[in-house]
């Protein structure tokens, strides 16, 4: 197993469509994977050979997918204790999950704003409570990235995701690219709401590519290069949080060469290394 | 407590499970509905689509989108896991009572194509097992990731050029070999019910043709012994069986002099 597991460096998305290219070489930027627990807890046969060969050489992070914090059936206890069980299996000690919903009754299988109300303030910090509880851990909430304002909102983004923090006590998983995407569609300053975030409790970091409608709108697909702008906001992000926070690259579809990752996780790696040194107070 | 909030997301999973007929909920641009309902479709339909290739070749694009879409919108899928919505769509080919005329082996035929995603991932250690051992005199191990299937319909020669219009009584072997490879195997009616036979319990490979005889009221069950005694060397060499259970060592009787 590989040494536990102190945080910091640059990761990278494990996905199936990478395992043969890894498999010849993990390029040397790469200092942990990030997975998510719904695509790979409970795998056998090759997949789960692959996820065991690489779990005991290389650290891994969860990013969950279908947790639905702001859902509306009752949370998934279930499928909590398989990601505690799954977590202890491969020696893998942060998991984040989205702040969105997916589920109302039954599952959509994609990740859909909350409206930002004082009701849904308590609702989903219960629910993180609950799977903190659940996972013995403090968990990250990820900004998710939306293409609607649902009606009714009662705070603005960074209120609504720092009340909702401040009431569970859980981690921040900033996405810069989501900020992007969003500040973008939606006409703010990214910088404005980054500094809005209870940054403080930042524990894991996302960058990613989008792609971008004909009429503007921008979609966060993570199946093309990570832009300027957003490794600008990465950048101005660790000038706040410096740079030890570990941080993951996404790239979910439309995979270019490995090599051409690892660049883009060089990037990162160099980001992190040019930040400032930050005394962060303990969340 | 009713919250506003959560009435939102009612309507809007409503609509995202059926935008044409249901009216979006109050405040969401028509553009931005349409680009949810394209997304979450798009990614239901992309897990659909990389497992049942024949079934989707066979209905053509538009009548597979159809049934797409009617198993999104009717289906309730309670599953946390995405490599489970193809068992839930092959659940709701068999069980929903769909109302537009489908092939009538269509839910058989993906079925089938759903068994060859779940053997190839699921999680099935192999047991301690003698590969050498004697499988008439032994209880026998079977391969636990192999899914031994009866259909009404030959849903293994279904295709584009192969459109069945009789049921044929099918029985097939899916199992995942050492190499982890998926293997299919067409089974005769006697070789199916020892898979079962010998699945369901840890019993000897004679016993269970004992029983096959006795069920059968065969005439020499002798002949039937001999016969599967091959068949039971055949199913191993396939990797389907993988051999005997190891003997345990009576306490007291292991050689310790050295």
């Amino acid at each position: 197993m590989a040494a536990l597991r102190s945080a910091g460096g640059a990761g990278l998305g494990f996905r199936r469509e990478l395992i043969p290219a890894l498999k010849a070489g993990v390029p040397s930027a790469v200092s942990f994977f990030e997975l998510a627990p719904e695509n790979w807890a409970g795998i056998g046969g090759r997949w789960g050979k692959d996820l065991r060969y690489f779990s005991e050489r290389h650290r891994f992070v969860c990013h969950g997918l279908s947790l639905s914090l702001g859902g509306l059936a009752p949370l998934d206890t279930a499928l909590l204790r398989r990601i505690r069980s799954f977590m202890a299996e491969h020696g893998i000690t942060l998991y984040t999950e989205h702040l969105s919903w997916c589920s109302d009754d039954s599952h959509l299988y994609d990740l859909l704003p909350i409206p930002m109300t004082a009701d849904a303030v308590r609702w989903t910090a219960d629910r993180i409570r609950q799977a903190q509880d659940i996972l013995d851990m403090r968990i990250g909430i990820e900004n998710p990235s939306y293409y609607v304002s649902p009606p009714g909102a009662e705070l603005t983004e960074s209120e609504f995701i720092t009340a909702i923090a401040t009431e569970a006590d859980c981690l921040l998983h900033l996405d810069v690219n989501n900020v992007y995407v969003n500040s973008r569609n939606f006409s703010f300053d990214p910088l404005a709401f980054i500094d809005a975030l209870p940054l403080e409790r930042t524990a894991y970091v996302h960058v990613a590519g989008h792609y971008v409608e004909p009429d503007g709108l921008i979609v966060d697909t993570h199946g093309a290069d990570v832009i300027d702008p957003v490794w600008g906001l990465l950048a101005a992000a660790y000038e706040r949080i410096g740079g030890e926070v570990p941080t993951c690259l996404e790239r979910d579809f439309n995979f270019p060469d490995l090599g051409c990752l690892a660049v883009e996780v060089e990037t990162i790696a160099r980001l992190q290394a040019a930040a400032p040194v930050i005394t962060r107070r303990a969340a | 407590m009713t919250n506003d909030y959560q009435e939102f997301q009612r309507h809007f999973g409503r609509y995202l499970r059926d935008p044409r007929r249901c009216q979006r909920p109050p405040g969401i641009p028509a553009r931005a509905a349409a680009v949810y309902s394209e997304l979450l479709f798009n990614n239901v339909c992309g897990f659909l689509d990389a497992c049942f290739p024949v079934c989707r070749e066979l209905l053509g694009e538009s009548r597979w989108r159809r049934l797409n879409r009617s198993f999104y919108r009717d289906w309730p899928l309670h599953t946390p896991w995405f490599r489970e919505i193809p068992r839930e769509f092959a659940r709701y080919l068999a069980g929903a009572g769909i109302k537009p005329p489908l092939p009538a082996w269509l839910a058989e035929l993906a079925h089938y194509e759903w068994v060859e995603l779940a053997v190839e991932a699921m999680d099935a250690p192999i047991p301690d097992h003698d590969p050498e051992g004697n499988l008439l005199q032994k209880p026998v191990v079977v391969n636990p990731a192999c899914r031994v299937l009866t259909y009404a319909w030959p849903v293994h020669r279904i295709g584009v050029v192969y459109r069945p219009r009789k049921p044929l009584l099918t029985y097939l072997a899916v199992h995942r070999a050492a190499d982890d490879t998926v293997r299919f195997s067409e089974l005769n009616a006697v070789t199916a019910r020892l898979l079962a036979l010998l699945s369901a319990a840890p019993i000897t490979g004679l016993a269970a043709l004992q029983q096959i005889a006795d069920e059968l009221e065969h005439p020499s069950p002798h002949q039937l012994i001999a016969f599967g005694s091959e068949l039971l060397l055949q199913l191993r060499r396939q990797g389907i069986l993988l051999g005997s259970q190891l003997t345990a060592c009576p306490i007291g009787i292991t050689d310790s002099s050295g």
